[in-house]
């Protein structure tokens, strides 16, 4: 069977694979990837780069704040804050001011196993003691306090 | 890589002279003419019994520091007194202690030794006051405090 030569042309045209991609187009979408994933590229990059500066900066900046800090020196224990509460109590003898005598006196009255007056129990304990006197003269020691 | 190898050596170059500066400090701290001396603190009491007491010393010059307390040379201040701690590695401190028992020493007695550290050459000048002197009965009574220095 003999297929007309017009037909034949019109359905080699209808069918014809297209393979005909311009080469400028084939260039302009390579060059346009490469553009995109370059870019990628590089924002993770610069991301890494400073996800690590930043690490190093805080580790730089924790190193140096350590050695600023002269970690050999010791906090000096200061008296107990409970002290400078009971201040008003501490002043045994009520000459308003706490000294030495006053945790004297103190001593004294407690060895005399005297009348005890409640408000002698100075550290709160429930019990009148050598802790109370103990409490009292380190009021009268403490440093922000003095006579000179 | 190569970008992150600047920002270590950055770090090294700040770290660095921390390090050398912190060991040069160290360095300086030994060799600066540190010495430790006692300062020995004596009260008259005169005819009392001197049951309890109670001083302050300061520095009025020099560099010091305040290392150590110790007790007196009569039995009824042996122990160690009162004092903050918080005067440690100071220039100033409060001292107190008392005696409630009956041997209590009268006239002049050593009551305290106070151990210092005392810096560079200048030979520190020291305050002394007595807040107050008791006796037996927890009166006051006058007496006078004074220091020597010692020698280690």
């Amino acid at each position: 069977m003999r297929i007309p030569s017009k037909l034949s042309a019109d359905l080699n045209a209808l069918f014809e694979p297209r393979v005909g991609v311009p080469p400028e187009v084939d260039r302009a979408v390579m060059d346009r990837a490469h553009k995109h994933f370059a870019a990628l590229q590089t924002s993770k990059g610069r991301r890494l780069r400073v996800h690590w500066a930043w690490r190093i900066a805080a580790a730089a900046a924790v190193i140096i704040f350590a050695f600023s800090l002269d970690l050999t020196k010791q906090t000096t224990p200061t008296t107990d804050r409970f002290l400078l509460s009971k201040t008003q109590a501490a002043d045994i003898d009520r000459n308003g001011r706490v000294d030495i005598l006053d945790a004297f006196k103190l001593a004294k009255q407690i060895e005399s196993a005297g009348p005890a007056e409640t408000e002698w129990d100075i550290n709160g304990d429930g019990l009148i003691d050598r802790s109370d006197v103990d409490v009292v003269a380190l009021a009268a020691v403490r440093l922000d306090k003095g006579v000179l | 890589m190569n970008k992150i190898m600047p920002i270590i050596l950055t770090c090294i170059c700040l770290i660095v002279p921390v390090l050398a500066q912190q060991s040069e400090q160290d360095y300086s701290t030994a060799q600066s003419g540190v010495r430790f001396a006692p300062l020995h603190i004596y009260l008259d009491s005169g005819n009392s019994s001197l049951a309890a007491y109670q001083f302050e010393l300061k520095a009025a010059a020099g560099q010091i520091k305040i290392v150590g307390v110790e007790g007196g040379r009569h039995e009824a201040f042996k122990e160690a007194p009162y004092y903050d701690p918080a005067a440690l590695a100071k220039d100033r401190i409060i001292i107190a202690a008392f005696s409630t028992g009956s041997n209590l020493p009268k006239g002049r007695t050593r009551i305290a030794t106070i151990h210092l550290q005392v810096a560079g050459d200048a030979e520190p000048q020291y305050e002394l006051k007595l807040a107050v002197a008791g006796d037996a009965d927890g009166k006051e009574i006058p007496a006078e405090i004074s220091f020597e220095k010692g020698e280690i």
